[in-house]
């Protein structure tokens, strides 16, 4: 038939073609799957390949999951040498599939943590070369036209003046931001932690499910504050957008991590990479105003412009808790679910509750009413109420078998996630009930 | 209800048509020229001509579906020129029927009534009326792609019909039909024509279709109208050369008319009747019934003109034998009834064609 | 009269070695490429979590959780109204274009298909900035009268612009079917007294019902399954969205993700089934004289007034995420603003410089993949339509279903099916960039299908019983009447598929392995990941919009030559 023997004539001159491009094998190239833009890898890219003649660095740009997918489908043969991200959870998940391999970098100068967080993994898997610093970032504009004054603290945002004014990344999908949470729970406590996020999720506009979602939402003023890693905001400001970022005084760390691929083809020149990025040259480039990561060499902040944050020696990062990396690690999948369960699906109902709980504290502050207060501190116990304690999240049996492939549980995820969702509806409505009475009585 | 009370009951006043100084072009091709008709109510009316003399374009500016640049059509005494197709009450049938195969044989005859917004029950008693005048009342719940061809063709005739129109175009109606069928066909058109007294236009190529059923005919070439007439008149009088050869058969002798004969390209002459108009250029046109064939030396009557010639063949065509003779340059043919046991000419024989003389006309060439 | 009914004749149910030929190869072909790398992800779904037993059980939490149903419910809701809304948006272009003489009928139905390609992030940022919350419209609107319109928000946004994303897919497929009405249909509607839009509600729109029937499920389907119009508008509670998400956790061992992917995969299947029952039984086929179409008249006056004007409302309203795009490319900074603060070449300066790779493999990709969805399409219409080999129907779903695969999904497939296999030099079958266009072909086959279903559906089986009878084999038969004849839905397939494989992403995302063998959606993505490529990765879009739209033109003029020469006189 015609049309079949064009089919395979377009498919043979195509796998002709194919096989016409040169091979892979090892010509000196050094191949990296990166969730990292081009600002960054370009600049790093041109600098290693002077700095190691001979060797090319192929960059291959991903997003954090494909990229962590790829290279777990990948591993009969693996064709890529370096995974190369942020997201720290990335990389436990890819140490935990045994797709990294140990290395000993020979880079001296480097300490063991940035703020308080281990800036390698203990067990030699993956190595910071970089941080960055969480934070709050607005658009000048969008804050003036609405006259919203400038933010300073994470509970700034909780007001009520920035109701349906902020933005974040899902923890879920956004590994950074699953460390923000992280932190927030760690440094409050389980309870008040969530309570806190709860009061600040009330507020949100949108959850983004990619991290540079929230700057680029910023950025064109379709959300007036997001919660970002400063260098979004950083290199929103060199490309000219009316941004501003402020760190809180309370601040997190997140590295940026790179780690060898398990049979990775060019070993050696992973190793140069990762020796390079380490490197005095290495750390020197993250100073550039496009890539703008915070160096993990102390000494590389002598050559930084002024006004450039040291989380080494700057207050707001001495403040940080100390992060403890197991007790993330073993809850990672519970955090991120309950996040989804109680305030991403359930954002509107969130929402409405947070206004009516702000607009009766606007009520009582003209015209006190005992009656209300009680109400209002009950609705805000409702909504601030956890399915889960934390001790369930870490320890639970049943728990751990549904959200990490476990033998033990009886119960699957999806009825967790289904108690946990009516849960949350339940007492969003009871808290409703109760600050609608409570609206009547200051009103 | 017997079939022509059917008939009568829908029969309509009947309108007649007037095409008036018809010009219209595709761009550079000039399509129709000039044309000028009038049809009477209800005469049954063709167009004939062979392929691309206009006549199909002509029927559809009569529907409204081709816009001419000059003249003006009347239908009824009323000038339609300006009116859309849909308003212009003129039923036409299509070429290919065009009827619509979403819908079923019901609803196709329904259609027009239903355009014209007339009471359920109306549309309903009007579908099964046209239905059964063309015996198709029994399969109105079939869709068009179960139906023969002769089938569909009723259909289609029944959904014009059905809407009462002023006039009715047919449009080649017969040419998708095999031949037993097209002689069925055409005479239940003109029976029906003849119940409903329509006016009615039939667009074809056939002179036989043309001449057996209809009262006048336009014969059209090259996008004019040669000549309107009846059958027979048109026959016998063509006006001119295409004329006379496009319908029937016609012996055209070339040569030149001068003081009073025409003489024969090759040999011989025909004397010219007295007033004859003699045009500059001109041919001898007579019809092959209108001659007989002679032995050698016979002697033309008062009237009859001889000519000598040789019999290059003959064909039986069962009531009559055709013979085709040189007379100088020319092949002429001549019909001569058949009867059991007649003599016969044999191929290469000399004759002599004698000729009515009469009967001859002198046309333009 | 006479009596007898010959009813159709049926076909012979033979086919021939040809035919089962085709049937075995494109069997083969959805088999490897399709089924089994998606069985090979999506078997999670049928596995108990804990212990890898075969289990239902999953699907049971689906149907009890309220979220999932919740879900469910919005996005056959959003599905519904969009096909509303694209067909409004989509009828007026295609009648006007097709029936009345229209200066610049190629332009005005190349404009129609533009929408189609909306480069992901870059599209969306245009769509936000102009229409958001926040965009140009609404400051305009909320500085002069105090008021915003809520166009992006919640599920009347992801309507609004998933209206007018695929309302060309309706366009398109309508408009060759109105080319493929013989005249004398309408004529003898006029003829009878219908015009103006009864006409075209009673004789014409029915007539092209195959042709909308295909554009409206694959809008339909398409929006049913995408999931990056609701999550670019933060709409989570769709089921797309929810199986992404899901999908695309990191770690997650949850199976629920992919026990949407099947609910996806199994509704988009249903639907099809319930378009193929609604024109079954039905003859479509008014191509008796082997096409021509509506015969094309004179506008004027009010009415020309009048159909311009609409043609323009409309053209601006699903144009203006372009527009929008194309501002941005050439924007300094934009930002809480109707319009940008200044503008600059600099961003076309260096795409240029840093992205011709990334065009020429674009450009490659999407012809590769729009003739292969083309010649596949139309050989599985013919099966489909042509043959009565049993189970062809099967042909037609399990291609169809490969809209509702997740772009993600197939493309974790292909690894796990064919990473493994290594050629002869030791490189990976995955690495070749050939296995990129048949993942664009397999996601795109679907559009190119519809069309060719729709375009064969309208062709008289008599005019290849003709040319059989004339001695022609079926092989030549389809190719010196059916495809002649197939011109418009053939075009019409490789248009779309051309034009959504030239800024697809999802599946691409996971197969490009060589920086050189990545295309410009690829690219693009690279450049929306920071601030300062926000306008390069814009104009990048706006490249990729124009090649495409270039492309379109050049098909519609060719279309419309061929129509002008179909019809004749």
């Amino acid at each position: 038939m015609t049309t079949r023997r064009l089919f395979l004539a377009a498919t043979a001159l195509a796998s002709a073609c194919a096989f016409a491009t040169p091979s892979l094998a090892q010509s000196g190239k050094v191949t990296v799957v990166t969730s990292f833009s081009k600002d960054v890898t370009d600049p790093i890219k041109q600098a290693f390949e002077k700095a190691n003649p001979g060797l090319t660095l192929e960059v291959q740009n991903r997003n954090t999951n494909a990229g962590v997918k790829f290279v777990e489908e990948t591993r009969s043969n693996p064709q890529s040498d370096l995974f190369w991200a942020s997201a720290p959870d990335a990389f436990e998940v890819l140490k935990g599939k045994k797709l990294l391999q140990q290395y000993a970098p020979k880079a001296k100068g480097i300490p063991e943590k940035i703020g308080s967080y281990p800036i390698n993994d203990k067990e030699g898997y993956y190595f910071g070369f970089a941080a960055s610093g969480y934070g709050i970032m607005w658009n000048e504009r969008y804050l003036k036209a609405n006259r919203i004054p400038e933010p300073k603290e994470w509970s700034d945002l909780a007001k009520p003046v920035y109701h349906n004014h902020v933005s974040i990344a899902s923890p879920a999908r956004s590994g950074t931001t699953h460390l923000t949470i992280e932190t927030i729970l760690q440094g409050e406590g389980w309870d008040k932690g969530w309570g806190a996020i709860k009061a600040m999720a009330g507020n949100f506009n949108q959850i983004a499910e990619r991290s540079f979602g929230v700057p680029d939402a910023v950025n064109s003023g379709q959300v007036g504050v997001g919660i970002v890693i400063d260098f979004f905001a950083f290199s929103a400001q060199g490309a000219g957008f009316p941004v501003k970022f402020v760190y809180p005084s309370v601040t997190t760390v997140v590295p940026a991590n790179v780690g060898i691929i398990a049979g990775a083809p060019n070993k050696a020149g992973a190793e140069a990479f990762i020796e390079y990025l380490l490197s005095p040259a290495g750390q020197d480039i993250l100073l550039s105003p496009t890539i703008r990561r915070l160096p993990v060499n102390p000494e590389a902040y002598a050559k930084a412009p002024a006004g450039f944050p040291n989380p080494f020696k700057d207050k707001a990062f001495q403040g940080m808790i100390t992060f403890d990396v197991d007790k993330s690690e073993s809850r990672t999948g519970v955090v991120d679910t309950l996040f989804d369960q109680l305030i991403s699906f359930q954002l509107d109902d969130l929402k409405a509750v947070t206004k009516l709980m702000q607009d009766v504290e606007q009520g009582l502050a003209k015209k006190d009413n005992a009656q209300a207060r009680v109400l209002l501190a009950e609705a805000r116990q409702a909504v601030a109420a956890m399915p889960v304690t934390e001790a369930q999240a870490s320890n639970d049996a049943d728990i751990k078998g549904a959200f990490r492939g476990g033998k033990e549980g009886k119960t699957r995820q999806a009825e967790f996630e289904r108690k946990w969702a009516a849960f949350a509806k339940e007492n969003y409505a009871k808290a409703k009930a109760k600050a609608e009475q409570a609206l009547a009585l200051v009103r | 209800m017997t079939h022509s009370e059917l008939g009568q009951s829908i029969r309509a006043a009947a309108a007649g048509i007037a095409v008036t100084g018809v010009n219209l072009s595709y761009g550079a091709t000039h399509v129709l020229k000039d044309v000028n008709l009038t049809i009477a109510p209800g005469e049954f009316f063709a167009f004939l001509g062979p392929s691309g003399c206009g006549k199909t374009t002509l029927l559809r500016l009569i529907a409204g579906f081709n816009i001419a640049q000059t003249g003006r059509v009347e239908v009824g005494g009323t000038d339609i020129s300006a009116l859309p197709p849909w308003k212009r009450d003129v039923g036409m049938v299509f070429q290919s029927y065009a009827l619509w195969p979403h819908m079923s044989v019901a609803r196709n005859v329904a259609f027009g009534l239903e355009e014209r917004k007339l009471p359920r029950d109306e549309i309903a008693a009007r579908v099964d009326q046209a239905l059964d005048l063309v015996n198709l009342k029994h399969l109105k719940d079939r869709r068009p792609s179960q139906l023969s061809g002769g089938q569909q063709q009723r259909v289609a005739l029944a959904r014009t019909i059905a809407i009462r129109p002023k006039v009715l175009l047919l449009d080649e109606p017969l040419s998708n039909l095999d031949a037993r069928m097209r002689v069925q066909v055409r005479r239940e058109l003109r029976e029906l024509q003849q119940e409903l007294g329509i006016t009615t236009i039939f667009v074809t190529h056939d002179q036989e279709e043309a001449n057996t059923i209809c009262d006048r005919i336009a014969v059209m070439n090259d996008g004019r109208v040669q000549q309107v007439g009846t059958p027979m008149g048109v026959y016998d009088a063509p006006d001119n050369l295409f004329v006379a050869g496009f319908l029937g058969t016609a012996n055209i002798l070339d040569g030149h008319a001068a003081q009073g004969a025409f003489r024969i390209a090759g040999g011989g002459e025909l004397p010219l009747r007295a007033g004859q108009p003699v045009p500059d250029a001109a041919r001898m046109v007579f019809r092959p019934q209108d001659a007989r064939i002679e032995r050698p030396g016979a002697q033309a009557p008062a009237g009859y003109v001889a000519l000598p010639g040789r019999l290059r063949h003959a064909e039986f065509l069962g009531s009559q034998l055709r013979y085709a003779l040189a007379i100088g340059e020319n092949e002429v043919l001549v019909d001569v009834p058949h009867h059991s046991g007649a003599a016969r000419f044999g191929a290469g024989e000399d004759v002599v064609l004698v000729l009515d003389n009469s009967r001859t006309l002198l046309l333009a060439a | 009269m006479q009596a007898a009914l010959p009813l159709p004749a049926a076909r012979t149910a033979v086919a021939t070695p040809g035919q089962w030929l085709t049937v075995g190869a494109i069997a083969a072909f959805l088999t490897l490429f399709l089924i089994v790398p998606v069985a090979m992800v999506i078997i999670v779904a049928f596995q108990d979590p804990a212990t890898g037993a075969f289990t239902l059980v999953n699907f049971a939490d689906f149907a009890r959780s309220p979220l999932f149903l919740r879900s469910f419910g919005n996005s056959l809701y959003v599905s519904l109204m969009a096909v509303v809304w694209a067909t409004v948006f989509a009828l007026p272009l295609a009648y006007f274009t097709t029936r009345f003489e229209f200066r610049g009928s190629a332009i005005i139905q190349t404009l129609g298909v533009i929408p189609l390609i909306m480069p992901p992030f870059a599209g969306a940022v245009a769509m936000q900035l102009l229409f958001g919350q926040n965009g140009s419209i609404n400051l305009l609107l909320d500085d002069w009268f105090g008021f915003r319109l809520p166009l992006m928000d919640g599920l009347n946004g992801v309507i609004f612009v998933q209206s007018v994303h695929y309302f060309p897919f309706i366009l398109i497929n309508v408009t060759a079917s109105l080319r493929n009405i013989d005249r004398s249909m309408e004529e003898a509607a006029q003829n009878l007294g219908s015009s103006g839009f009864r006409l075209f509600r009673r004789i014409v729109f029915p007539l092209a019902m195959p042709g909308f029937v295909a554009g409206a499920s694959l809008v339909f389907i398409k929006v049913f399954d995408d999931l990056a119009t609701p999550l670019l508008l933060n709409v989570k509670d769709m089921l797309a969205p929810q199986a992404y998400l899901r999908i695309s956790s990191i770690g997650l061992k949850d199976p629920m993700g992919y026990v949407i992917s099947v609910v996806l995969m199994v509704f988009s299947i249903l639907s099809l089934f319930i378009a193929n029952f609604s024109t079954r039984g039905r003859d479509y086929a008014t191509t008796q004289r082997g096409g021509g179409g509506l015969t094309k008249r004179p506008i004027s006056g009010l009415d020309r007034i009048l159909a311009y004007a609409i043609i323009t409302l409309i053209l601006l309203l699903v144009l203006a995420p372009h527009v929008g795009l194309f501002l941005l490319s050439i924007a300094t900074v934009w930002s809480y603003a109707p319009l940008p603060d200044g503008y600059t070449l600099a961003h076309y300066a260096r795409v240029v410089t840093e992205s011709g790779q990334y065009i020429w493999n674009t450009l490659l990709y999407s012809s590769l993949t729009g003739a292969a969805g083309a010649v596949i399409g139309a050989a599985i219409a013919y099966i489909v339509l042509r043959t009565r080999i049993p189970g062809r129907h099967w042909l037609d779903y399990a291609a169809s279903a490969a809209l509702a695969v997740p772009g993600v999904v197939l493309g974790i497939g292909y690894l796990r099916a064919y990473f493994g296999v290594q050629l002869p030099n030791g490189q990976s079958l995955t690495s070749l960039w050939i296995i990129i266009v048949i993942a664009l072909a397999v996601r795109r086959l679907p559009y190119a299908l519809r069309a060719c279903m729709a375009a064969m559906q309208q062709i008289s089986v008599s005019l290849e019983e003709a040319a059989e009878n004339l001695g022609a084999t079926k092989a030549s038969t389809i190719r010196r009447i059916v495809a002649p004849l197939m011109t418009g839905g053939l075009l019409a397939g490789f248009i779309t598929s051309f034009a959504t494989a030239a800024v697809e992403l999802s599946a691409t995302m996971m197969l490009v392995q060589n920086n050189a063998d990545a295309p410009l959606a690829y690219g693009l993505y690279v450049f929306m990941q920071s601030p300062a490529g926000r306008g390069a990765g814009a104009a990048l879009g706006v490249i990729a919009v124009l090649i495409v739209g270039i492309c379109t033109y050049l098909s519609q003029s060719l279309a419309e030559r061929d129509r002008r020469l179909k019809a004749g006189s």
